[in-house]
């Protein structure tokens, strides 16, 4: 009889063992995550918004994460304009990377998170970027 | 002699028709040369006078007749060919009147005859010309020469009576030179008085003053007589030739009216009243000459009865000729035959005997003969081509190569011209139409093609005007593929008006234009690169934006490829809206979805250039 109480605790100890480890692993990579997210603090562009009339959003700053797509055209005045697709290859938007970060190497296929403003003509221009 | 005669004599008599002709036609000799088939005028013609200073001349070769300075062919002149005909149309004088009247008159030449004549049978013969001319076709020629026949008479018992009234005088001459030579012998000188010779030579002066004045009234007298006889005389020859030139003269007419018989009957009346044995004709100079250039003889009644019995042997054998001819279907030759031996005998029992029913096998030839040269003549070449054909069925011997040859070479040419005159009219060449159809229509008036083409024409133009308007409606509408489908009815319409032409060149070039870009969107389409089937077709309607056809295919492309296409149209709206960032973006995404846009690439190049003005 003894040895039959003896058990039926042990299954239970280590049930609430494991959802403890469980919530510290994912907790800590949540924390870990919001921690390394570059910019975090900037809002993300509302791509829609922008495609349908960047003039409205003229002054403003955001944040992208995208893919370099090609390298549009450079001038050694204004900077660099490339493409980068966000939103997982839906959308293409247009960047001009400024002359401040030529010493940056921009590739196709390289993931970058940009600081963007949206200028007086609605063109996304670079304040910021890194490597994602 | 006879050949040279009949070849001579028949165009004169049938000249001679025109002056004697019961049926004269003052028109005829001017319209005569007029005719085709007459030879030209002599430049000389209009100084000759009727009966001029020519004798009429034929030509047996070409028939043609030379007189007054005019020629003409005797086979086709209208009056012959009216007089012609209407013998041809006339029944045969098969009445017993005609019979009856035939028969007097053979009686009478019979009772003239130099072998049978008398006293008695000359005055039979006179009674019967009474007779004779009872017969409405006489015409009273028996009468005339019954007329004639009696003046000689009359003229004869004058003379006669001249003769014994000559005869009483000679009878007083001689009586009175009897008397004179009495006279003279009676009271002849008797020797001198033995009183002396002063008294001697008293007395014979007194004896010669008696004589002298019982000599004076008779040698007057006979002076008187002599005067009478010889006055007298000259009266009775004077009227002996006139009464023989009226008589000759009233036998000449007959002779050149044809009425031979006629002719031969005054011959034996006249010899038998002027028994002198002078038979010499006493005519004008004209008519001496025309007998001796026909005959070779000088003109005497027996060259007249010569002549009008070689004519009335000569119509015989040419009805002879006729009727053999008519029985081989040779009817050119027989009508020929009959209409020489008509001309000559028109009024000699021969001809006028002869049966209607063959006759108007001969009038069908002539008429159609005659129809087809007068078609000819006017060229009026179809109904020509109809008669040679029944000429050709109907008489056998007919040569028709001729008018064959002509209605052939006119038909030709005529179809040359017109062929000209269409091409013309299909290019609109004016001028060449003109022309070409005025050219046509000279050689064969009547032509049935003119008349085809001229309608087509006709409805060619009343066909262009409808279609300019048309042109001009659509071309104000901008509906310029309605133009092109109907292109071939606008081509020929505006092909006269240069700067319609131009007007209608652009459409169809604008038109072809899209056309090649319809056919390549819809190549591409079936490549299944529905955005690059909509680029191409969008490429060519933002030049041509009113095409339906274009239209339509650029609307389904759109449907099918909307995703690109309203990338696209995004990034026009955005950039002519000048946000070249959002624009931009648009056609990054319409580069993404067919990175073959052309539209795209553009749109992405004017762009970046914006907003990279020294971009390199």
């Amino acid at each position: 009889m003894a040895r039959r109480r003896k058990s039926s605790i042990k299954p239970l100890w280590f049930l609430l063992a494991g959802g403890l480890l469980l919530f510290a692993i994912v907790g800590s990579q949540v924390f870990i995550s919001s921690s390394s997210t570059p910019y975090r603090t900037t809002p993300e562009l509302d791509v829609q918004a922008y495609m349908d009339n960047a003039n409205s959003l003229r002054g403003n700053v955001y944040r992208i994460e995208g893919e370099v797509n090609e390298s549009l055209a450079w001038s050694p005045t204004s900077g660099r304009l490339i493409a980068v697709s966000v939103q997982s290859g839906d959308e293409v938007l247009p960047v001009l990377v400024t002359t401040e970060f030529n010493s940056i190497n921009i590739q196709k296929g390289q993931v970058f998170v940009f600081l963007l403003e949206v200028d007086d003509k609605g063109i996304l221009r670079t304040k910021k970027l890194i490597k994602a | 002699m006879s050949h040279r005669f009949l070849s001579t004599l028949l165009p004169i008599l049938a000249t001679m028709t025109t002056v004697f002709a019961q049926v004269p036609d003052p028109a005829q000799p001017q319209a005569a040369p007029e005719n085709s088939n007459a030879a030209p005028e002599k430049s000389n013609a209009g100084n000759s006078s009727f009966l001029g200073k020519d004798m009429p001349m034929f030509n047996p070769g070409s028939e043609i007749v030379t007189w007054d300075g005019k020629n003409w062919n005797i086979n086709n002149n209208r009056l012959f060919e009216a007089r012609f005909e209407k013998y041809l149309s006339a029944p045969a004088a098969d009445s017993e009147a005609y019979k009856a009247y035939q028969a007097i008159l053979e009686q009478i030449m019979d009772k003239l005859a130099p072998t049978s004549v008398t006293p008695k049978s000359t005055d039979e013969a006179f009674q019967l010309l009474a007779k004779a001319s009872e017969y409405p076709g006489d015409a009273n020629l028996c009468d005339a020469i019954a007329y004639q026949v009696y003046s000689s008479w009359l003229a004869k018992n004058n003379m006669d009576r001249m003769r014994a009234a000559n005869e009483g005088l000679e009878k007083e001459k001689k009586r009175l030179e009897w008397n004179a030579m009495m006279t003279a012998e009676g009271s002849a000188l008797e020797g001198p008085s033995s009183k002396g010779a002063e008294a001697a030579q008293q007395w014979k002066k007194q004896v010669q003053l008696k004589r002298d004045m019982e000599m004076q009234p008779l040698i007057t007298r006979l002076a008187e007589v002599q005067a009478l006889l010889k006055t007298n005389q000259l009266k009775r020859e004077v009227a002996a030739l006139q009464i023989k030139i009226e008589f000759q003269a009233l036998i000449v007419q007959h002779f050149f009216q044809r009425r031979f018989q006629h002719a031969i009957i005054g011959t034996r009346f006249y010899r038998n009243v002027f028994a002198d044995g002078d038979s010499q004709l006493r005519v004008g100079e004209d008519a001496k000459s025309l007998f001796a250039k026909t005959t070779g003889l000088p003109p005497t009644m027996g060259t007249v009865d010569s002549l009008a019995n070689e004519v009335i042997r000569d119509v015989q054998e040419g009805v002879q000729s006729f009727k053999f001819l008519l029985d081989q279907d040779e009817l050119q030759s027989a009508s020929k035959r009959l209409a020489e031996a008509f001309i000559l005998g028109e009024y000699l029992p021969q001809i006028r005997t002869l049966d209607r029913k063959d006759k108007r096998r001969a009038l069908a030839f002539v008429q159609k003969s005659n129809q087809l040269i007068s078609a000819i003549e006017v060229k009026d070449y179809t109904l020509a081509e109809k008669l040679v054909a029944e000429i050709n069925e109907s008489a056998k011997d007919t040569d028709t190569s001729k008018p064959t040859a002509a209605i052939e070479t006119a038909r030709q040419v005529s179809a040359m011209h017109i062929a000209k005159a269409r091409n013309a009219a299909v290019s609109g060449d004016k001028n060449t139409l003109e022309t070409e159809l005025k050219a046509a229509t000279e050689i064969w008036p009547r032509n049935p093609a003119l008349s085809e083409v001229s309608s087509m024409i006709f409805q060619q133009a009343d066909e262009q005007s409808r279609a300019l308007v048309d042109f001009d409606q659509l071309l104000s509408q901008k509906n310029h593929r309605q133009i092109f489908d109907d292109k071939m009815r606008f081509i020929a319409a505006t092909a006269m008006y240069p700067e319609k032409q131009e007007e209608l060149s652009q459409v169809l070039d604008e038109v072809q234009v899209i056309e090649t870009a319809i056919i390549q969107a819809q190549e591409i389409e079936k490549q299944g690169d529905q955005a690059g089937a909509w680029e191409s077709a969008e490429r060519t309607f933002r030049n041509f934006p009113n095409d339906n056809k274009l239209n339509q295919l650029r609307a389904n492309l759109t449907i099918q490829a909307a995703a690109f296409v309203q990338a696209i149209q995004q990034a026009e709206k955005l950039e002519n809206n000048d946000q070249p960032g959002s624009s931009l973006a648009w056609y990054l995404k319409a580069l993404h979805k067919y990175p073959q846009s052309q539209f795209a690439h553009d749109g992405i190049d004017r762009l970046t250039k914006k907003i990279l003005p020294d971009a390199t």
